[in-house]
C-alpha cells in the first residue's frame, strides 16, 4: 500500500473546482424549469456549515438548481489537478458532479470532525447521481482511512455508472486498498468490462497475485469459450513466468485484434524485447508498429486504451459460449 | 404504428423482469414513472422504506438506462401503509431525504384504501409537502367506494391548495371519469387484465370523450397485469378508428405534459430515439470481440 505524502489542500481543490466550473459549457435542461442557483446562492451555501440532514438535502438539490452537462475541463486545467492530487483525472466529471464535489470538500472544510456522519448519512441516502459525486470527491477528504470501508463497499456495486466513479481517475483506491480490495477492484473492471487502465496508479500495485488471479480468469474464459478481456494482459506486469509467456502466446496466435495488441503490450512489461523483436521484424504494419512502440516502453496501462471496451458501453448481456457440435 | 412512441406513466419495475424491460422497449416504450407503493404485503419497519426508496433513484434507474427506457419515480406513502400510523410518522421523517431527488417527478402514489382517519391524515400530509415544494401530485383511487374515494381526494386536494393542474388521480372507470375532469385534474386509467380497466372500455371512452387530459398506463406489478398495455391500447385505438392525435396524446404526450411540470424530464432526450450500440465508441472499430456485439441502430418501434 503506497500512502500519500501530504493530504490533498482543500481550498486548492475548491479553487480548482470553482474555475472548472466557471469555464465549463453552459446546457440548459430543455422543458426543465429556468429556476438555478446563481454565483451568489452557491457561496452562500458553501459558507454555511450544514447538518449532516441537511448537507445530504443539498446534494439532492444540486441536481434541480445545478448545471447540466459535462465539466470539460481544458488540458490546462486537466495538468492542473493531476499537479493538486497525483492520480485525479477530471476529463470525464460532470459538471453537476464538481459542484457536488465542491459542496463536500467545504462541508470537510467547516466540519472536518463531523465529516464522517455527514459523509455516512450522504451516502445511505444517495441516488445513483450523488453516488457518483460522493465516491469521486473520497480522493479529497482528510482522514482518508476514515472512508476506505466505504471506497471498497463502492466496489460492490452493481451500476457500473457507481463502480467506475468509483474505480477510476481516483487517487483513492491504490492509495488507501488493502490487498484483496484492490485485486478485485481490479478484476471486477475485466468482468464488467470497464476501463481497467483507468484505475490511477495501476502499474505502481501490480503483483504476483494479481497476475495469478488473471491467468487462472484467462483459462476459465477459454475454457468457457469466451474472448479474453483484452486489458487482462495488463495484470501479469513484469511476471514472466512459462505459464504467463504461454497464456500471452496463446492469444498471439488467435485472430482476435484487440487481444493481439494486448499480448504485444503485455510482452514489453515483460521486458521481452526477444520475442518483441521478433514481432516488430515479422508482424506487419499493425502488429509489427506496436512491437516497436513496446520496445520504446509505451507499455504503460494507459497505452491499454486502445484495447480497452468503448466509454459507457454496458457488459454484453448475451455472452453465450460458441458451442462445439460433437462430431 | 410504427412511428409512435410511449410513455408509462405508472408501472412498478421493480417487479418485473429484464424480458419485461426488453419487450417494453422493443414497443416503443421509451419512458415510464415508477410511484412508491407497497409490497404486497405490510412493512414492518422504516428501514424497508429508506431500501426502497433508495432503489427506486438508484438501481431500477440504473436497470432501465440498461435497455433505452427512461426511468422516473413518484416517492410517497401509500394508502394502505398509512393505516400503520407509527410507521407512517417515521416514513414521513425520511421521505423529504428522497422526494427532492432528481427525476423524482410526483408525490405518489397516495390517496385512499379504506378511506379511514389515518389515511386522510398522511394523504393531507403529502398534499401539504407536496404544495410546499410545487410538486405534481399523483393520486390512487381505492378499489372499493371507489366512487365516493375519488369525490374525496379531489376535495381534500382543493382544500389543502393543490394546483389541479398538478394533480393526477389514477385508476379511473366509467363512473368516475366525469368527476375528474370537471374539478380540472388529469385523469388517468389503468389497463388491466382482469380488473380495473380493459382496452376495450379505453377505446369506448377515448370515443366518447377524446383524450384531453386522458392518461392511460399499465400499473403493471406483482400482480396480473400487463407491462405492454399502454402500447396494445393504442394499437387497439388505432385499429377501431380513434384520431391519431387523440392516442398519442393519451399514450405519450399527457402524461409527459403533466409530470414534466416537475422539471424532471427533459424532452428533448426522450424525443430522441434511443439507440444501444456497443460499437459507436470503439476505440479500434475494424474488430469486435469474440462474441457478437449487441448492437440495434434504434429500438424499433
Amino acid at each position: 500500500m503506497t500512502t500519500t505524502a501530504n493530504p490533498p489542500e482543500l481550498a486548492r481543490i475548491d479553487e480548482w473546482l470553482r474555475n472548472a466550473l466557471e469555464g465549463a459549457p453552459t446546457s440548459g435542461r430543455s422543458g426543465a424549469q429556468a429556476a438555478t442557483w446563481s454565483d451568489g446562492q452557491v457561496e452562500a451555501i458553501l459558507e454555511t456549515p450544514l447538518s449532516p440532514d441537511r448537507f445530504s438535502q443539498v446534494l439532492s438539490m444540486a441536481s434541480r438548481y445545478g448545471p447540466r452537462g459535462p465539466l470539460a475541463p481544458s488540458e490546462r486545467m486537466v495538468a492542473a489537478a493531476e499537479g493538486l492530487v497525483p492520480g485525479w483525472n477530471p476529463e470525464r466529471w460532470t459538471a453537476l458532479e464538481a459542484l457536488r464535489v465542491r459542496l463536500i470538500v467545504a462541508q470537510a472544510r467547516s466540519d472536518a470532525e463531523g465529516l464522517p456522519a455527514a459523509i455516512e448519512e450522504a451516502f445511505r441516502y444517495a441516488d445513483e447521481g450523488e453516488l457518483c459525486a460522493l465516491y469521486r470527491s473520497l480522493q479529497f477528504l482528510p482522514g482518508p482511512e476514515r472512508f476506505v470501508w466505504q471506497a471498497q463497499e463502492g466496489c460492490r456495486t452493481n451500476m457500473k455508472t457507481v463502480f467506475e466513479a468509483n474505480g477510476c481517475d481516483s487517487a483513492f483506491p491504490a492509495a488507501h486498498f488493502d490487498d484483496v480490495a484492490w485485486r478485485q477492484l481490479c478484476i471486477k473492471m475485466l468482468f464488467v468490462e470497464a476501463p481497467l487502465w483507468r484505475v490511477s496508479g495501476f502499474d505502481s500495485r501490480v503483483d504476483d497475485e494479481l497476475a495469478r488471479m488473471a491467468l487462472d480468469l484467462a483459462e476459465e474464459r477459454r475454457s468457457a469459450g469466451r474472448r479474453i478481456y483484452p486489458e487482462l494482459w495488463m495484470c501479469l506486469g513484469t511476471t514472466a513466468d512459462p505459464r504467463a509467456l504461454e497464456a500471452i502466446e496463446s492469444e498471439l496466435s488467435g485472430s482476435d485484434e484487440l487481444s493481439r495488441k494486448a499480448a504485444i503490450l503485455a510482452l514489453g512489461r515483460m521486458g521481452n524485447t526477444e520475442r518483441l523483436s521478433e514481432i516488430e521484424r515479422d508482424g506487419g504494419s499493425l502488429f509489427g508498429q506496436i512491437a516497436q512502440w513496446a520496445l520504446m516502453g509505451r507499455h504503460a496501462a494507459d497505452a491499454f486504451a486502445s484495447v480497452s471496451p468503448p466509454e459507457g458501453a454496458e457488459p454484453s448481456t448475451f455472452d453465450s459460449p460458441s458451442i462445439d457440435t460433437p462430431a | 404504428m410504427s412511428d409512435f412512441r410511449f410513455f408509462d406513466p405508472h408501472a412498478h419495475m421493480t417487479s418485473r423482469t429484464t424480458d419485461d424491460y426488453e419487450r417494453m422497449s422493443a414497443a416503443g416504450v421509451r419512458g415510464l414513472i415508477e410511484p412508491a407503493f407497497w409490497l404486497g404485503q405490510p412493512r414492518t419497519n422504516v428501514g424497508s422504506f429508506v431500501d426502497y426508496f433508495s432503489s427506486l433513484v438508484g438501481w431500477e434507474r440504473f436497470r432501465a438506462s440498461q435497455f433505452g427506457i427512461q426511468h422516473f419515480c413518484a416517492i410517497g406513502l401509500n394508502s394502505k401503509e398509512a393505516n400503520d400510523e407509527g410507521l407512517a410518522k417515521d416514513v414521513f421523517e425520511i421521505l423529504p431525504r428522497f422526494a427532492l431527488k432528481e427525476g423524482v417527478v410526483a408525490i405518489g402514489e397516495i390517496g385512499y384504501d379504506e378511506i379511514t382517519e389515518a389515511e386522510e391524515k398522511a394523504y393531507q400530509w403529502q398534499l401539504e409537502f407536496a404544495r410546499e415544494h410545487d410538486m405534481v401530485v399523483m393520486v390512487h383511487s381505492p378499489h372499493r367506494d371507489k366512487k365516493r374515494g375519488i369525490r374525496r381526494s379531489l376535495d381534500v386536494a382543493k382544500e389543502i391548495g393543490i394546483d389541479m393542474q398538478k394533480l393526477i388521480i389514477d385508476h379511473n372507470n366509467e363512473e368516475t371519469v366525469k368527476d375528474v375532469l370537471d374539478a380540472g385534474a388529469w385523469s388517468a386509467f389503468t389497463i388491466y387484465p382482469h380488473t380495473k380497466m380493459g382496452s376495450q372500455r379505453m377505446v369506448d371512452l377515448t370515443k366518447e370523450y377524446g383524450a384531453e387530459r386522458f392518461i392511460v398506463d399499465s400499473s403493471c406489478d406483482w400482480g396480473v397485469s400487463d407491462p405492454l398495455s399502454v402500447p396494445k391500447t393504442a394499437k387497439m385505438m388505432i385499429e377501431q378508428g380513434v384520431p391519431e392525435e387523440d392516442v398519442r396524446r393519451a399514450t405519450y404526450q399527457n402524461a409527459v405534459d403533466a409530470y414534466g411540470q416537475s422539471g424532471q424530464i427533459d424532452f428533448e432526450a426522450l424525443e430522441a430515439k434511443p439507440s444501444i450500440d456497443q460499437r459507436q465508441l470503439f476505440h479500434d472499430n475494424s474488430v469486435l470481440r469474440g462474441q457478437e456485439a449487441q448492437v440495434s441502430d434504434e429500438v424499433p418501434n
